[in-house]
């Protein structure tokens, strides 16, 4: 009996300092992505730290409508059950007005529905699957929106860069055969073929493959100059080795995924440079994103991807302001004010209508660089004649 | 031309990889009619624990990213050995649990109880290192050497020599030796042996911990080309199974042969044709188990009742 009475005591207990600490009329956003399980979850944390630094700044102005911020953190470890599960209680028993996440695109398009049905605004701030913001389009309300990377806007600049850089316009493709890795060939060929190229030879590989010199002899010997390289860090490194040891140095072409420390520690410094990425921004952009990197690497002092960390900053931001301008929390409310936005200082850029009724997506082909690794380890911006050479007319998508 | 040349080595170094464990799965079935199916769950572990003892070797937290330099050939070495020598024990915590209870029975329990402990043992690592991949950068360097024009990297000419050696060692021993000749009698009748005053339990022990060990060392040999991670055993168990039974599930030969065929087939076939490489392999498999079910160096087995 004794012990019963413990437990009710510390229960009682233990559900007072809840309360303490989380006042009812605090308001709460949820950040639910990979921390911890698959090759994205670097991507995962770095946009968790800049999910927090946002709040942190939002309260230090006084929170939203006179109310605190508490940020509710979930790791889906990957999966696509524990990303839903997360979903469904923090939509139910969290009761948070807004989410962030997730980083894999599959766990995304797997929850979709859920904060659709619920009518709680979703900002994605590092899937890139283009579905994740089209799905729901023709709902009267789409309430999926977008700060980051999206395949289709990575693929046209990519392209666009393949196209000037090859002498011989021989452009190959090569993929990992997962889902992400087959989308990505379905895009590249598609874009491509807007430029008028047909790919010379697209190829696949396991994502469990650490050799891959036979396909790239392939392509070698079809006289390619230029490869698009669709694949999430592990494999684009076993790309690159396999390059090496075939001596084949053609003009390389890399997703953002690659922005994650395994590519590097796989490839070695010697390497690692060789691959041109795909980014939304580099630490070494501007003011803010320096500070920001700063503010970040003080919890993640291994980050390479700040690219997330920036991305989660800024849908943290642009939710914010729009529980300002509907100065409510109310769903369907927020989600009519994302679609109305102006003016909102990110640490990417500033949004002027970032959103629209039809359009979900805060960031855009326009809005992207090039980047690569450096020896030492570190991304820095990657500008030379040919990406200069491009214009906007060249990013056909 | 090279191209070839580039597909041989890659495919001989995979061939490598699969023939040790696949050797693992022949000798306990040689003594026991028994094997670990949680081979690549052993693999996966022994490697986590081989590239932990290179951490605290190098003073770092398990949970830390090594860097090249931690890497010298002494701290891999000794990640080896960790590796091998706890696969070792798990062999014996393995062979009384999960094998010896069930032996002699009509069934397959041990099949199930060997892939039970196997997913017992995966999820533990899971427990203590998360599903994330972990770099082990090759205590060799990655400088790419060059033969005739197709490149290949200082870990796989080891993976290479190591489990040429390991082959002709076990070769040797099971053959030549008097220890080598009480396996063959086990293998052959267990009672025959025990009248024979060979202290056949004693052999079974060391059957499985040389088994287990083999996956240890396999382990540590391609982490450096693979990645650590508790999932990375799978598909090389399933290779070297595949090894196995094409090759003679009973001859040790015959498994090394079995491996090489398929690591070479492997990288040959995705020079033409990268999706038709596992369609390839389990026909071969097919093939082989039609024409000849006891493996393509396999003895006949008559079972006289």
């Amino acid at each position: 009996m004794k012990l019963f009475k413990r437990i009710a005591v510390a229960l009682a207990l233990g559900s007072a300092l809840t309360i303490g600490v989380t006042q009812a009329q605090d308001i709460k956003i949820a950040y639910n992505a990979d921390m911890s399980g698959t090759a994205v979850a670097e991507l995962g944390v770095a946009a968790r730290w800049g999910f927090e630094a946002a709040i942190e700044d939002i309260n230090k102005k006084g929170g939203l409508l006179g109310r605190k911020v508490v940020a509710v953190i979930r790791d889906d470890l990957g999966t696509p059950p524990k990303s839903i599960q997360n979903m469904t209680e923090l939509i139910d028993n969290e009761k948070v007005v807004g989410v962030v996440g997730p980083s894999n695109s599959g766990n995304a398009l797997a929850w979709l529905h859920i904060p659709q049905n619920a009518k709680i605004p979703v900002i994605g701030a590092t899937a890139t699957a283009t579905e994740i913001t089209t799905r729901y389009a023709k709902e009267p309300q789409n309430y999926m929106f977008r700060v980051s990377m999206v395949d289709r806007e990575q693929v046209a600049l990519l392209a666009a860069y393949a196209v000037k850089a090859s002498k011989n316009k021989k452009i190959a493709i090569i993929a990992d055969s997962t889902g992400y890795g087959q989308a990505g060939i379905k895009d590249a060929a598609e874009v491509l073929e807007l430029h008028g190229i047909k790919p010379v030879l697209i190829e696949k590989f396991g994502p469990k493959d650490t050799d891959i010199t036979s396909q790239m002899t392939k392509i070698k010997n079809a006289g390619a100059d230029a490869v698009i390289i669709y694949a999430i860090a592990d494999g684009a490194a076993n790309v690159v080795k396999s390059m090496e040891k075939i001596n084949y140095f053609p003009v390389t072409l890399g997703t953002w995924g690659n922005l994650s420390s395994l590519y590097y520690r796989m490839t070695g410094p010697k390497l690692a440079p060789h691959l041109i990425i795909a980014a939304s921004t580099t630490e070494d952009s501007n003011e803010r994103t320096k500070a920001l990197g700063e503010r970040v690497r003080k919890n993640f002092p291994t980050m390479t991807t700040f690219v997330c960390a920036a991305q989660a900053y800024d849908a943290v931001t642009l939710l914010a302001a729009a529980i300002t301008k509907a100065g409510t929390t109310d769903g369907p409310k927020v989600a009519a004010a994302l679609e109305d936005l102006s003016g909102v200082q990110g640490v990417i850029k500033m949004y002027n209508k970032p959103f629209s009724k039809t359009k979900h997506e805060g960031l855009s082909v326009d809005d992207f660089y090039l980047a690569k690794w450096t020896e030492a380890g570190a991304i820095v911006r990657f500008q030379d004649d040919i990406f200069k050479s491009i214009t906007p007319a060249d990013l056909k998508r | 031309m090279v191209a070839l040349l580039q597909a041989v080595f890659s495919g001989l170094a995979l061939g490598g990889i699969y023939a040790l464990v696949a050797l693992g799965f022949s000798i306990t079935h040689t003594t026991t009619k028994t094997f670990n199916f949680g081979q690549g769950e052993f693999l996966a572990v022994g490697t986590l624990i081989g590239v932990s003892a290179v951490l605290l070797l190098a003073g770092k937290d398990i949970t830390e990213a090594l860097q090249v330099s931690d890497v010298t050939p002494f701290r891999y070495a000794m990640g080896l050995i960790a590796s091998v020598v706890v696969l070792g024990l798990l062999g014996v915590l393995l062979y009384y649990t999960a094998v010896r209870p069930f032996m002699g029975f009509v069934g397959l329990a041990w099949v199930m109880s060997t892939i039970g402990f196997g997913i017992i043992i995966q999820n533990t690592a899971l427990a203590i290192w998360g599903p994330t991949a972990i770099v082990l950068p090759s205590p060799l360097g990655n400088d790419v050497i060059r033969i005739g024009g197709a490149g290949i990297v200082p870990q796989e000419v080891l993976v290479l020599i190591v489990s040429i050696l390991m082959m002709f060692c076990m070769d040797y021993v099971l053959r030549k030796t008097r220890f080598g000749k009480a396996v063959r009698a086990v293998a052959h009748s267990r009672n025959a042996a025990t009248l024979m005053g060979i202290n056949v339990s004693a052999i079974v022990v060391l059957a499985f911990v040389v088994s287990s060990s083999l996956a240890g060392l396999a382990g540590m040999l391609i982490a450096p080309i693979t990645t650590a991670s508790v999932f990375m055993g799978l598909t090389i168990a399933l290779k070297a199974f595949s090894a196995a039974i094409v090759g003679g599930l009973n001859n040790p030969r015959g498994c090394m042969l079995g491996g090489f065929l398929l690591g070479l087939l492997e990288a040959l076939v995705g020079l033409w044709q990268a999706e038709m490489r596992e369609i390839s392999i389990f026909l071969l498999i097919i093939l082989v188990l039609a024409l000849k079910p006891e493996g393509l160096l396999g003895q006949r087995q008559v079972e006289k009742v």
